[in-house]
């Protein structure tokens, strides 16, 4: 193998390049993003980035290998797995021996196509460009409170917006359950943010938008309205390369999609049962399946096993989470307690430990990943 | 090499660790420190690798 091309940019992609030249690899190596920077942290955007408090350089990673040609806002539009070619947007035609499919996902709108104002929260483009508008912005409508959500509506109720975030669901409950949920709302509560329940969901309003109407006939408006309602995987570029496609490249369990082709990352779907598919688009997963992708496209064997491991950062908590999501029922207490907003609890299924999680709380990550599959003795 | 460990910023989530446990630890309080003042040539890369997936970007290679 003499040339390995990497579609994509962001952490998978930084992560399987560097497994690459770890391992040893030589070869040449190409990599494509459509972003005009290279490799940088996601994490910051909701948060500090997203306020000003952190700058650009705050996020960027470390540099690449000065030996890996970097191909910046490029985007992967085609591929042909049997003559082995990446058709590029601009440039060559790129032909690899080995080819590792990153190229993430997008938020999800809400506007139909071509209305102007729905902001989102993904690329440092989408952070500066809210940032931008907080210089005159009031008041902010988040719609989804999910994590991503939850953190932007801590951020921008943390720099003196009146927000309102709406969701079909309470916050957080379909990902931590209501033991954990209850406890985290608790704060935003105090600070002053407002939830709407929507039940049947919201649609947009205004072009450019300008609020949300939900179903049941309610509106809202206000100077930025920012969707956080999830993703989907970038693969039309993949549609007739004869890949398996399943809202994701359908990958085994070596991250392998076809002979001398991986996928990593949140473009990266698992089949978990005959009619079932799972992507898990968060970093832990990116970086995991990066390094696999990578080792196995070399031929070093090592199966995938999910590193089920999440955090969350809002309304002063510091929310770290091993195990599957969602969590599901009352968990163990077993340091601190919920008035105080920190504390270990550790959840159970069958009498078997199956998550665990911190609020506040600093505790060696390992610990807390082998709460999540071990027993502790209760004094 | 030398990694610069930003530790006011690291939260803590141990990918620089999983990535190149030779080079970086946490502490007992679980943040992050580099187990080699200087990083010997053959382990460049993976010392690299290992502050790359920081989420935080607390980690910044000096050469």
């Amino acid at each position: 193998m003499k040339h390995i091309v990497v579609a994509g940019g962001s952490i998978a992609a930084a992560t399987a390049v560097s497994t690459l030249r770890a391992h040893g690899w030589d070869g040449r190596i190409t990599l494509v993003t459509d972003e005009e920077t290279p490799p940088y942290s996601r994490v910051p955007l909701s948060k500090g980035v997203l306020s000003g408090a952190l700058d650009r350089g705050s996020v960027t990673l470390p540099a690449l290998p000065d030996d890996v040609d970097v191909h910046l806002d490029t985007r992967a539009t085609a591929l042909d797995v049997q003559t082995r070619t990446v058709t590029l947007s601009r440039g060559t035609d790129l032909r690899y021996d080995g080819l590792i499919i990153a190229t993430g996902s997008r938020p999800r709108r809400l506007a139909p196509d071509g209305r102007q104002g729905e902001l989102v929260v993904r690329t440092l483009a989408d952070a500066a460009a809210i940032n931008a508008r907080l210089r005159t912005a009031r008041s902010a409508i988040v719609v989804g409170a999910g994590f991503l959500g939850m953190e932007v509506a801590s951020t921008l109720r943390a720099t003196g917006l009146a927000v309102t975030v709406i969701d079909r669901d309470p916050p957080l409950r379909r990902l931590t359950g209501h033991w954990l949920a209850d406890i985290v709302t608790a704060a935003p509560a105090e600070t002053g943010v407002d939830f709407v329940l929507a039940p049947r969901g919201v649609t947009l309003t205004g072009d450019p938008v300008t609020g949300v109407a939900t179903a049941d006939g309610q509106t809202l408006t206000a100077d930025v309205v920012i969707s956080a309602v999830g993703d989907i995987p970038n693969i039309e570029w993949l549609h007739n390369s004869g890949l398996r496609l399943a809202e994701g490249v359908v990958v085994d369990p070596w991250c392998q999609a076809a002979p001398s082709v991986v996928a990593a990352g949140d473009v990266a779907t698992r089949q978990i049962r005959p009619d079932l598919y799972r992507r898990t688009p968060h970093w832990t997963n990116a970086v995991l399946q990066g390094r696999l992708a990578a080792l196995n496209l070399l031929g070093v064997r090592e199966p995938y096993a999910p590193d089920h491991y999440f955090w969350t950062e809002q309304f002063g908590l510091n929310i770290k989470i091993a195990g599957e999501l969602p969590l599901q029922g009352t968990p163990i207490l077993l340091e601190g307690d919920p008035s105080s907003r920190s504390l270990l609890a550790q959840w159970h299924r069958a009498g078997r430990p199956v998550a665990a999680a911190t609020v506040n709380l600093p505790l060696p990550i390992v610990r807390l990943k082998r709460l999540a599959t071990v027993a502790v003795e209760r004094s | 090499m030398k990694i610069e460990t930003n530790r006011a910023a690291c939260e803590g989530h141990g990918l620089c660790e999983q990535t190149a446990p030779d080079i970086y630890a946490l502490d007992e309080q679980g943040y992050v420190y580099v187990r080699v003042p200087e990083i010997p040539p053959g382990l460049e890369a993976s010392a690299e690798a290992g502050a790359r997936v920081c989420p935080v970007a607390a980690l910044q290679v000096r050469r």
